[in-house]
């Protein structure tokens, strides 16, 4: 899909679009995720950050080899219109589930935490207005949604001063208490944090500055890295190995050592303020998949967004088997992983075509 | 006396054409139609008598029309194209047409003197430093009021016309060599568009010229004050003046703008950003108070410690309502209060004050209507919605909390985010003729973050704002000065 409109994204943008996409619901259970590893989790958002960082070199060589085209386009492209639109169709429904995963994940969080006597559906629907109504405006609007979000919620980090005060540092050594098994494991299910910056192939075509595309998503990678860190380094100075297994969500148990004389459980206050990295995630996906559809019809219509929308909202709201459910929100991570390392099969195509153009 | 050459081929034509003013002009009780004879000639003089002053006339036209000038042309300006709608246009803005008969010749002479109020202090706008005075409703006076402050051929003004049935006049200033030309087209273009009878004030002119009309944020900010008007002048924006109205419009503007004082740009710098930041914040806190309380008590008694929750319910021991109602009902009350208060003369205007103060405040709570500690809540909120110095932009926030206390009462904390969400991302998406409304946060320029909510000391913060978009020539012309 050619793109049409004017390249609109800064440099700031993209960092904290990449940012802010990365920081999903994934980071409050994200000490529970590596616990396979104990207390040697703390630097695992190191290493997840730097293979995000060498899964980003593929990207932005492929999205700088098609500078105008979307990763759609760039199916189209390579593989003829009926392989790529079947590819796209894909990633659509990738994109779809994810979505479905991330909100009702995220509300059902709600439910347990702030809003014990309710059901989802009134929340999950205000909640679908503000989507639409963000996703509505374009990629910019997202954008500067994301650096807004940013400044509204990282202040919660400071939050995390308590439990470092409380904590044990003792806890943080020996680096590499763990085997090969504990190792892939933790990996395994830990990395999902880190999933959100290969949207990046989807709005490179908006970058102004696309040159320096890998600079400024680096750069967003690593505050999302910083957070991350900073909250498994005192997760694993607060809890014990025991309470990291089985504690599911430890960062919000982590506000509950704050200690203030007008205000307990900061947890409420944390996870409703959550919403802002909740809606920036979605509406990038919304955004993406409703792009989808678009270059699948060769036509820019509202009405797509506002249909994938409802296929979102229904896939939560409808009574569908919760085995089913679990098992598709945990199977859609695998494709995920997947389409982090595709763009590495997309260079190999585009350099044997780009060969064979110079041959002939 | 003399003038210019007279067409007597087309004199019987011309005499039509008076006469057909004459026609036009019957039953406006105020039209004078007279018939004079200067040094043999005759001379037929037309103006309405209401929009003209009596000494003024004497001056501008009696005493040169008999005192026998050279060549009158040099002195009055030709009516030209001579026809019946331009002279009754002419007649209507308070113009005077002489017709000499012989030499067949319509002459116009600008004798428009309307009724000047004196020049006061500012109501709305009031300051303790600083210059003193405010806008009228006469434009000619509000436009001496910029130039006297701006001595530059750099500052321009052009007029419009607007409304079909009253041709109200409107102005519009600008410094040529700073001003954005992408928003002076824009601002043109829209007021070309504008599709109205008639107008009566520069906020009726703003509504209709937004850009996003369903949006409860004013996006173009007015003000009374001619030291306003200068200081954007010469950030390159653009300001519109409406014949008859007291205050003048700046485009484009920015939401942090509606929190700022004129006052600040003359107080020290620690003091004006205090209150700047007092101002700011206290709009998040006039949203945030009210519904605060419902959603602690409502759906999230958890997250108050005990002591504060035992006293609170105790307060709330005797109210029947849930707190949503509670605080509908008191936020009501004190809109009702306001109301009642701003329409009426000013001493019974106080004795509402009284009543609501004393009734309302004691006696409510010894009803057992609502708790003591909203009370405060409320009072509090209220004081808060008055700090921006903007009107409009107090209105807005009052409108605004009701969301707030709605998605509250709904769902709890969790409402109230979502509603702040919504909040954060319509200001970040909402433009004033292109220009982002949550300028400088989303910066055109960073050395706008100095003077934000935050105020630099003086010397630092003497760049240009970026706020009226890029300009290549930011350099003063050298004419105009010595």
């Amino acid at each position: 899909m050619h793109i049409h409109q004017s390249k609109t994204l800064n440099g700031y943008h993209v960092v904290f679009l990449v940012q802010n996409v990365m920081i999903g619901s994934a980071l409050l259970s994200l000490p529970n995720l590596l616990s396979p590893v104990g207390y040697s989790q703390w630097w695992f958002p190191i290493m997840f950050g730097a293979f995000a960082n060498l899964l980003l070199i593929p990207m932005i060589w492929i999205a700088r080899q098609n500078h105008e085209l979307t990763l759609f386009g760039i199916h189209q492209k390579l593989f003829g219109k009926w392989v790529g639109t079947c590819i796209n169709t894909a990633i659509i429904v990738y994109a779809i589930i994810l979505l479905a995963s991330v909100c009702e994940g995220y509300l059902e969080l709600i439910q347990v935490v702030a809003l014990s006597d309710r059901t989802i559906t009134g929340p999950l629907f205000i909640f679908f207005l503000l989507l639409i109504y963000i996703a509505n405006n374009g990629i910019k609007s997202i954008a500067r949604f994301c650096i807004a979000s940013f400044f509204l919620v990282t202040w919660l980090l400071y939050f995390l001063t308590w439990g470092f005060t409380e904590g044990d540092i003792g806890h943080t050594l020996p680096l590499f208490n763990f085997t090969r098994e504990e190792f892939l494991a933790a990996t395994q299910k830990g990395f999902i944090s880190v999933v959100g910056f290969e949207v990046i192939l989807f709005y490179f075509p908006y970058i102004i500055q696309q040159e320096k595309a890998f600079r400024h998503a680096s750069y967003g990678i690593w505050i999302c890295i910083l957070c991350y860190l900073s909250t498994t380094l005192v997760s694993v100075m607060y809890y014990s190995q025991w309470q990291l297994e089985n504690v599911m969500y430890p960062v919000l148990y982590l506000f509950n050592a704050v200690k203030l004389s007008f205000l307990e459980r900061i947890d409420v206050l944390a996870i409703t303020l959550w919403v802002f990295f909740i809606l920036t995630t979605t509406a990038a996906y919304l955004w993406v998949a409703k792009k989808g559809v678009d270059s699948i019809r060769g036509m820019e219509k509202k009405s797509h967004l506002y249909i994938i929308a409802l296929i979102i909202y229904l896939m939560i709201s409808l009574p569908l088997p919760k085995e089913f459910q679990k098992e598709l929100y945990e199977r859609i991570y695998y494709v995920t992983y997947g389409l982090m390392i595709w763009p590495i099969f997309l260079c190999v195509v585009q350099f044997v075509k780009n060969k064979k153009e110079g041959i002939q | 006396m003399g003038i210019g050459g007279g067409d007597e081929v087309g004199n019987e034509t011309q005499n039509v054409l008076i006469d057909e003013v004459q026609r036009q002009l019957e039953g406006i009780d105020d039209a004078i139609y007279k018939k004079v004879i200067v040094s043999g000639e005759m001379v037929s003089i037309l103006y309405l008598s209401s929009l003209v002053d009596h000494l003024r006339f004497h001056e501008t036209v009696i005493i040169p029309l008999f005192n026998g000038h050279e060549d009158l042309t040099q002195v009055w300006e030709e009516a030209r194209p001579a026809n019946l709608h331009t002279f009754l246009t002419l007649i209507t803005a308070g113009y005077t047409i002489l017709f000499f008969h012989e030499r067949n010749h319509y002459l116009k002479v600008n004798t428009y003197s309307p009724p000047t109020g004196a020049i006061e202090e500012s109501d709305t706008e009031s300051t303790i430093a600083g210059p003193r005075n405010s806008f009228t409703e006469a434009m000619q006076t509000n436009i001496s009021l910029i130039k006297r402050r701006i001595h530059n051929s750099g500052l321009k003004s052009d007029e419009y016309r607007i409304g079909s049935e009253t041709n109200t006049k409107a102005t519009v200033l600008y410094m040529e060599h700073l001003v954005n030309k992408n928003n002076l087209e824009k601002i043109v273009q829209r007021l070309h568009s504008i599709r109205t009878t008639g107008i009566n004030d520069i906020n009726e002119l703003s509504q209709l010229m937004e850009e996003s009309q369903f949006s409860p944020f004013p996006q173009f900010h007015n003000t009374e004050r001619p030291d306003s008007v200068v200081t954007s002048l010469l950030d390159g924006r653009i300001i519109i003046l409406l014949d008859n109205s007291q205050t003048a419009l700046i485009c484009p503007s920015s939401f942090f703008e509606f929190f700022t004082s004129p006052e600040d740009q003359y107080s020290r710098w620690p003091t004006a950003t205090l209150l700047r930041c007092i101002r700011f914040f206290g709009f998040f806190l006039t949203i945030m108070l009210t519904p605060f309380y419902i959603s602690a008590l409502s759906h999230h008694p958890e997250m108050l410690p005990f002591e504060v929750l035992i006293n609170l319910q105790e307060s709330r021991s005797r109210v029947p309502f849930p707190p949503v109602i509670e605080v509908l009902f008191m936020e009501i009350v004190i809109e009702v209060l306001r109301e009642a208060g701003s329409r009426m003369p000013t001493k019974i205007g106080q004795t509402i004050g009284i009543v609501g103060g004393i009734v309302i405040g004691t006696a409510a709570v010894e009803a057992g209507l609502v708790s003591n500690t909203l009370i405060v809540l409320v009072a509090i909120s209220a004081l808060l919605s008055f700090l921006p110095p903007s009107f409009v932009m107090s209105n807005t926030s009052r409108i605004i909390r009701y969301i707030f206390i709605l998605s509250a009462g709904l769902f709890g904390l969790y409402g109230q985010m979502i509603a702040f969400a919504w909040l954060i991302y319509h200001l970040i998406s909402l433009k004033s003729i292109g220009t982002p409304y949550m300028a400088p946060v989303i910066p055109r320029k960073w050395t706008d973050l100095l003077d934000g909510i935050f105020r630099a000391p003086l010397t630092l913060s003497q760049h240009r704002k970026g706020i009226s978009g890029e300009v290549e020539n930011r350099t003063l012309p050298t004419d105009g000065e010595e």
